[in-house]
């Protein structure tokens, strides 16, 4: 098993990333290609505590070497996701594992994104790591099919991060200042 | 929005999306975390759309499989 981690820090409030978060993979986001479809299979409201429940579907299609082409058998992936939001304690948790290729390959990613502890107001930190796991006869086989994911998986990351980025500051012209927005909550609640 | 695995799903998909979205700002975080009945009309139309398409494209067992092994976060009490 292998283990990527990784975090990073956007400049926007968690109430804006959160909303844009739902927008991750648009058109403003020219980075993540790989990400081809994403669908709501189901999505409920727990009913004490207010937290959003979604389960998606993220259908993806990426290159991948010939060597790995021959054991998976298809560029289509599949990956189910089930995320919650907790609007009292501002955090949203999206825990998603891979549907496709699962025998060979196993893909447990957590992403969570929180108030930054040093600006809860402006900022917002995001973390991810993700266990990546291999199965079969041989190890060494294992152990290169581990690296060339966990290299891959860090790649999409990093883009997925860039892309991101573009998704918030659009929003932001989009959709208004969403800072004031806060603020003037803030104030009336 | 993103695309629907389905494209002929996108329109439907849309349309909830939207609602969802406008829901979530404008309501959910704001403390009205009662779900909408107008997205949850769209929702149905959408997810009657997708279901079969999933299914004719073999992914919806592979789903089910899923749910039964997680990833779940916790034990909701709902339902």
């Amino acid at each position: 098993m292998k283990v990527f981690e990784s975090s990073c820090t956007f400049d926007y409030p968690w109430r804006s990333v959160s909303v844009a978060n739902w927008r991750k993979y648009c058109a403003w986001n020219t980075q993540s290609t790989h990400v081809v479809a994403v669908d709501t299979l189901s999505r409920s409201v727990d009913v004490p505590t207010g937290i959003l429940r979604t389960e998606r579907l993220i259908t993806c299609k990426q290159n991948v070497p010939r060597w790995l082409m021959k054991l998976v058998g298809s560029e289509v992936s599949y990956v189910r996701e089930v995320s919650e939001v907790d609007p009292i304690n501002q955090t949203v948790v999206m825990r998603s594992t891979n549907l496709t290729g699962s025998s060979l390959l196993s893909v447990q990613e957590t992403v969570i994104y929180a108030p930054h502890p040093e600006a809860p107001m402006d900022k917002t930190l995001f973390t991810q790591d993700a266990q990546i796991t291999a199965y079969g006869a041989f190890t060494r086989l294992c152990n290169t099919i581990e690296d060339w994911s966990v290299e891959r998986f860090g790649q999409n990351a990093q883009k997925g991060r860039i892309g991101f980025e573009a998704v918030l500051e659009m929003s932001k012209k989009a959709f208004g200042d969403m800072k004031h927005d806060r603020v003037e909550e803030a104030r009336t609640r | 929005m993103s695309a629907s695995l389905a494209p002929e799903c996108s329109e439907a998909k849309e349309r909830y999306d939207t609602c969802f979205i406008n829901w979530y700002s404008e309501k959910y975080l704001r403390g009205q975390t009662k779900p909408s009945k107008e997205c949850e009309e769209l929702f149905e139309i959408y997810k009657t759309c997708l279901n079969k398409a999933l299914k004719e494209k073999g992914i919806y067992d592979m789903i089910e499989e899923a749910r039964k092994t997680g990833p779940e976060i916790r034990a909701t009490s709902k339902r």
